[in-house]
């Protein structure tokens, strides 16, 4: 609260004007430091001897280049003394995740997927018009199969359900019978969403799925701190910018180039104070261009 | 092989392999097959450890193992990786200098302008 009131100015005006918004400040700096105690955790796991503390910015970055150059320096693989089989990278720190780029129409087209939902399947044995025994099973996800056995007390919806849909007729219900219970769904989520959600998890997720999949990868995953804005506690170790390596931008294509030329003419000459009454197309500027 | 000889190098195995006769005779065999195929590839996997450390070694310094490699052949250096790559690891100065060395022999390629596409340009 105190460092919130110094970082503004020493005008008197502006100290009450901070009184009136400390509330949603507070709650504000409340948040950011909910993240900063997630990101001092696990510190101790870590063997921290002669490894740098690198910075990464993320703002105007794209998203895929970014990640592939954090996957190196995590993997530590910039440094001579590599080795496959111990963990030596270094501690990466990225700032600014809510102001990272994409290109094209990834803002709405790409989608995070995931599947919720275990088929949880119950082994049924009917014996002379009612349920005799339900054994359950679960889907065999972990590598285990969980066999209850649960006699006539069931739960009674599940066999009312169960009894409606096996034939009519007492004979021919007699015997064993499989059921599934649940449908698996799939969800997902576009990255516009996830960015207004949580943009450390597009980061996260980028990185993580370009290291190698082994059993160093959730340590890897350990020494990635990622902030959505520009504040972090680790102002006391000793911290390293990373200088991104130069890049060559492909020159744009030419239907968008001519677009952008008009949308510049149309910017001109709003500011010269010509007004048309035409709307032109609308471009979000950082966010869809390859620069 | 037998019995004794087949349990002296099911020693480690998980399970049942180290115990039963029947079991262990072929988690051997499968194993013996492993490290013949393996000190086939251990001499490849060590030379791309080598290519990676040395790689990371020039990037230090600004130069890509593609170029470094170059620069080198061109001025008929005949170090090999695996001695490239404990230099890069345990004598940074002279590494640097032979960076250097290829740096000179080859510069690189100097950033390739795309060519012009001529038709559309008039349009800009």
């Amino acid at each position: 609260m105190a460092a919130a009131a110094q970082s503004f100015n020493g005008n008197v005006k502006a100290k009450l004007l901070l009184l009136y918004f400390r509330i949603p400040v507070a709650i504000q700096l409340i948040l950011y430091f909910d993240s900063m105690q997630k990101a001092l955790a696990g510190l101790r796991r870590i063997n921290l001897e002669g490894l740098r503390w690198r910075v990464f910015d993320a703002k105007g970055q794209v998203l895929g280049r970014l990640a592939s150059q954090i996957s190196t320096v995590v993997q530590g693989k910039d440094k001579p003394t590599y080795a496959p089989n111990r963990d030596d990278g270094d501690m990466c720190i990225v700032l600014n995740a809510k102001d990272l780029c994409v290109t094209g129409r990834k803002l709405t087209d790409k989608f995070y997927r995931w599947h919720t939902g275990q088929k949880q399947y119950n082994l049924i044995i009917i014996k002379r018009d009612f349920i005799h025994w339900r054994i359950k099973l679960a889907s065999s996800s972990k590598g285990k199969t969980a066999i209850l056995k649960s006699g006539i007390a069931g739960s009674k919806a599940l066999e009312q359900e169960i009894l409606i849909l096996l034939p009519e007729k007492s004979l021919a219900r007699v015997g064993l019978y499989l059921f599934c219970r649940y449908v698996g769904n799939l969800k997902e989520r576009s990255l516009k969403d996830q960015m207004a959600k949580d943009p450390t998890e597009v980061i996260r997720k980028a990185v993580l799925r370009m290291l190698p999949r082994n059993k160093l990868r959730d340590d890897r995953d350990r020494k990635l701190r990622i902030f959505a804005g520009s504040e972090h506690p680790f102002h006391d170790r000793p911290i390293e910018p990373y200088v991104m390596p130069p890049r060559q931008v492909r020159e744009m294509r030419p239907r968008a180039r001519r677009a952008m030329i008009r949308a510049q003419k149309k910017a001109e000459q709003q500011e010269q104070g010509t007004t048309h009454a035409r709307r032109g197309k609308k471009r979000e500027e950082g966010d869809l261009e390859a620069n | 092989m037998n019995k004794k000889e087949v349990f002296k190098l099911a020693k480690g195995f998980r399970g049942r392999a180290k115990n039963c006769i029947r079991i262990a005779r072929e988690r051997v065999e499968k194993a013996l097959q492993y490290s013949y195929r393996d000190r086939r590839n251990k001499k490849r996997d060590m030379r791309s450890l080598w290519i990676e450390r040395i790689n990371a070694g020039t990037r230090l310094h600004g130069v890509n193992y593609g170029n470094f490699m170059h620069g080198l052949m061109t001025e008929n250096i005949q170090l090999n990786r695996k001695v490239l790559s404990e230099l890069s690891m345990h004598e940074p100065y002279s590494f640097k200098a032979l960076v250097d060395v290829s740096h000179n022999a080859f510069p690189g390629n100097k950033k390739v302008v795309p060519p012009k596409k001529e038709g559309l340009s008039i349009l800009v």
